[in-house]
């Protein structure tokens, strides 16, 4: 094949690509706008229509990714671009998988799909989609274990806050939003039930983590910033499963410890990058940034 | 008859015993692990929020806003200073004493209340001794349940998982992690070194770890030699793509109003993959020998090998100079007879994997530009010129230098046996199965009634499953259950 040729198919992919991207991108947007009027018309028609929505672009989302795949040759997560591809996805189908139990209630959905409107923007606008080889440290089984038991664990982390501020904003009048009185502590037990899911993921991602560090560079821990936001947020869960043992603190206290959990999540995938770049504090993960 | 010395005495050892039973029982409270992690991850907090490892001088003169903090809490080395190590000394403490009560109560007789509130109860046909034993013959050969009280009115079993060796276990894991993490943060040093191809060099470290520095026990020079038998670098084509910078030139590409095109670079090379051949000398024989790349160390010794990267030397003869110009890869270089700085890229040469899938030998060479331009670069091969500046710039030659690093840590091995333990433990606990089931046979009034409580742990337990499994198994055989009214 010519060169020419290779390069013109590449484009052809990637303008494919970026449209299907950008249409899925503006589905995100379309529900969480349904998402927003079902809070404030209390109407089951909306909170339908958004959560249709969500699987309208979750599905061509998925096979977007497994595009990528097949174009890189490769798991689709050496960029931010990939990764918040990624993250919106899975985060999107994990609540599709989860709410299965709830239908009807939709309320979950709307932090889901704002997440996942807010991650694809980013990538859009903000990151290149340009596909590269990969460099030799992530030339590794490692890497990938390391990146999708991560990345799992952060799509389960965002269904129990999402379930979480549910629960805490709408507990008194979940009826009136297609949830009954009695079905309300089942459904916040979900909160606990993802969190005692994931943790044993997060554990694992920060534990393959420090084995890849050991075999590339020789140091399994180096207090880089992202592994200690790792840590932070490893931390802050067991903090919340602890305090669901504990009677004081089981209640409202433990669901601040689950969403707080949830914004060091969040702080360990994006905003440790820009705290990284505001301190000037080098980091081995920049090639995620 | 004790004197007053005696009495003081035997009350301050009685102050100071009731002390360190109030701080055992504190530390050995749940309460205390969520306080004492909250403060953890405070601390870790605090950690990335200022560069550590940073000069305080530096700190100072940049016009660091927390210029006493910084000193008190010596927050540039945060991770190792006093205030630091003494919450995670009290967060070890906390886990240590926790895992040790726990693992005490695996071998304490386990009790049970005298009662249980019924989660299903079932009416049955058959008289009371019949139905409880029918009941007992389903849950034991039918589902597997393991008796595990039966001397108060409610028989207790269970089935699944030990869920309290497995919450003991993970805990005790995160305990050897933490004693792997102790060792290498008292024993662990690392150094580098570059090697020539066949220069064998002695491995000599400059550091040493914290207890060898105490004990002035310096680390010795190895008795043997490393040799770098070759070193290859590999490298795959890729073209580049331009993409703007421009918010709404990106959406218009998504609406497809503009294309987005690839192109290929004058150096489209990236580099996939570097080897070093490396061989560990004693005497005259070779006693290990292996190629190592990045995720791929050698150990040997208690040492681990490391290929952190290389460095190339290139020879550039300008005009006829007898001498040539001994310079770096991937520096500026300054022509003798010219003003002009020349910036030189990475050398190329190995195999190359091409956009087309063909894999070829490259001829090696080395991308120039003038530092101060921004035009692109331009190739220059082994054995050919370039004109610079009217001078005639040849590459003549080169070398490359594998550059390791080099570690002796002895806490990997015990932070890896803990990290499984710990990790298979927490999976086992928190996925797998386990119930606990009390039952009751109650015969007032002659209404023969058999009282079921079920609870379970693990995300894959199912109390709705095994009670549906009960009602099965006692429809199958001959108890006949009938639902209670509330049931119906």
């Amino acid at each position: 094949m010519s060169y020419d040729v290779i390069l013109s198919r590449d484009s052809f992919l990637l303008s494919v690509e970026l449209r299907i991207f950008w249409a899925i991108a503006l589905i995100y947007g379309a529900s969480l706008l349904l998402h927003l009027v079902h809070i404030a018309s209390r109407g089951a028609l909306a909170g339908r229509a958004a959560y249709l929505l969500l699987w309208a672009a979750a599905v061509p989302h998925a096979g977007l990714i497994l595009l990528r795949t097949f174009e890189a040759g490769r798991a689709p997560f050496q960029t931010l671009y990939e990764s918040l591809s990624w993250f919106a996805c899975s985060a999107v189908l994990t609540w599709l998988f989860v709410s299965r139990k709830w239908k009807g209630f939709f309320l979950p959905g709307a932090l889901v799909s704002a997440l996942a409107l807010g991650a694809s923007l980013y990538a859009l606008l903000s990151r290149s989609p340009a596909i590269e080889p990969l460099s030799p440290p992530l030339q590794s089984w490692w890497f990938e274990s390391h990146v999708i038991l991560a990345f799992f664990s952060y799509a389960v982390f965002i269904v129990s806050a999402s379930i979480e501020i549910s629960w805490l904003a709408f507990r008194k009048r979940s009826d009136l939003y297609g949830l009954p009185e009695e079905k309300l502590k089942g459904f916040h037990d979900t909160a606990h039930r993802l969190i005692l899911f994931g943790f044993p993921l997060l554990t694992f991602g920060i534990f393959s983590g420090a084995a890849w560090a050991n075999e590339a560079w020789g140091r399994y821990w180096s207090w880089d910033p992202k592994e200690t936001w790792s840590l932070i947020t490893w931390t802050v869960f067991a903090v919340y499963l602890h305090s669901k043992t504990v009677p004081a603190l089981k209640g409202t206290p433990a669901s601040v410890f689950n969403i707080l959990g949830f914004i060091c999540m969040l702080m360990t995938f994006l905003g440790v990058n820009w705290l990284a770049k505001l301190l000037g504090i080098p980091s081995l993960h920049i090639y995620s940034v | 008859m004790k004197t007053r010395t005696d009495i003081k005495n035997i009350e301050w050892l009685s102050s100071l015993r009731k002390a360190l039973a109030w701080s055992y029982r504190k530390l050995s409270s749940i309460e205390t692990s969520v306080w004492l992690l909250s403060l953890l991850a405070i601390s870790f907090m605090v950690g990335t929020i200022f560069p550590q490892g940073g000069d305080f001088d530096e700190y100072v003169k940049e016009g660091g806003r927390f210029v006493l903090l910084v000193e008190a809490f010596d927050l540039l080395a945060f991770f190792s200073s006093p205030l630091f190590l003494a919450i995670a000394l009290l967060f070890v403490l906390n886990l240590v004493i926790c895992t040790c009560e726990r693992y005490k109560a695996l071998f304490a007789k386990r009790r049970f209340p005298e009662s249980f509130a019924p989660t299903k109860s079932f009416l049955v046909t058959q008289d009371a001794i019949r139905a409880h034993d029918e009941t007992r013959r389903i849950l034991n050969d039918s589902l597997g349940f393991r008796l595990v009280d039966k001397d108060n009115a409610w028989i207790v079993m269970e089935k699944g998982l030990p869920y309290r060796w497995l919450t003991w276990a993970y805990h005790a894991g995160l305990v050897v992690c933490l004693i792997g993490v102790l060792f290498t943060f008292l024993f662990a040093f690392e150094d580098t070194i570059t090697l020539k191809p066949g220069s064998p060099q002695t491995v000599i470290p400059t550091t040493t770890g914290r207890v060898q520095y105490i004990w002035q026990n310096g680390s010795p020079q190895t008795d043997y030699h490393l040799l770098l038998d070759s070193f290859t670098t590999e490298y795959e084509e890729s073209h580049e793509l331009d993409y703007p910078d421009d918010r709404k030139a990106r959406l218009a590409m998504g609406l497809g109003w503009k294309m987005p095109e690839h192109k290929m670079s004058v150096d489209p090379l990236f580099a996939t993959d570097w080897k070093a051949k490396l061989k560990i000398i004693g005497g005259s024989s070779t006693l290990a020998e292996k190629e190592i790349e990045i995720n791929e160390p050698l150990k040997y010794g208690g040492y681990t090998f490391y290929l952190m990267g290389f460095e190339q030397r290139l020879k550039l003869r300008v005009n006829d100079s007898f001498m040539p110009l001994d310079v770096k890869a991937d520096d500026d270089v300054i022509i003798p007879g010219s003003t002009i700085a020349l910036s030189l890229g990475t050398l190329r040469t190995g195999k190359a994997k091409r956009l087309d899938g063909t894999i070829d030998e490259l001829t090696p060479y080395v991308t120039v530009k003038d530092s101060a331009s921004k035009d692109e670069p331009a190739i220059l091969k082994l054995n050919e010129s370039i004109i610079v500046d009217g001078n005639i710039v040849t590459l003549i030659g080169f070398t490359e230098q594998a550059i390791l690093s080099y570690r002796y840590d002895p806490g990997v091995t015990i932070l890896w046996i803990g990290g499984i333990i710990a990790l298979v433990a927490l999976f086992l606990r928190l996925y797998g199965s386990y119930y606990l089931l009390a039952y009751k046979v109650d015969d007032a009034d002659a209404i023969v009634t058999v009282n079921f409580n079920i609870t379970s742990k693990g995300l894959l337990a199912s109390p709705e499953h095994i009670e549906n499994r009960i009602e099965e198994l006692l429809t199958a055989g001959d108890l006949k259950p009938l639902a209670l009214p509330e049931q119906t």
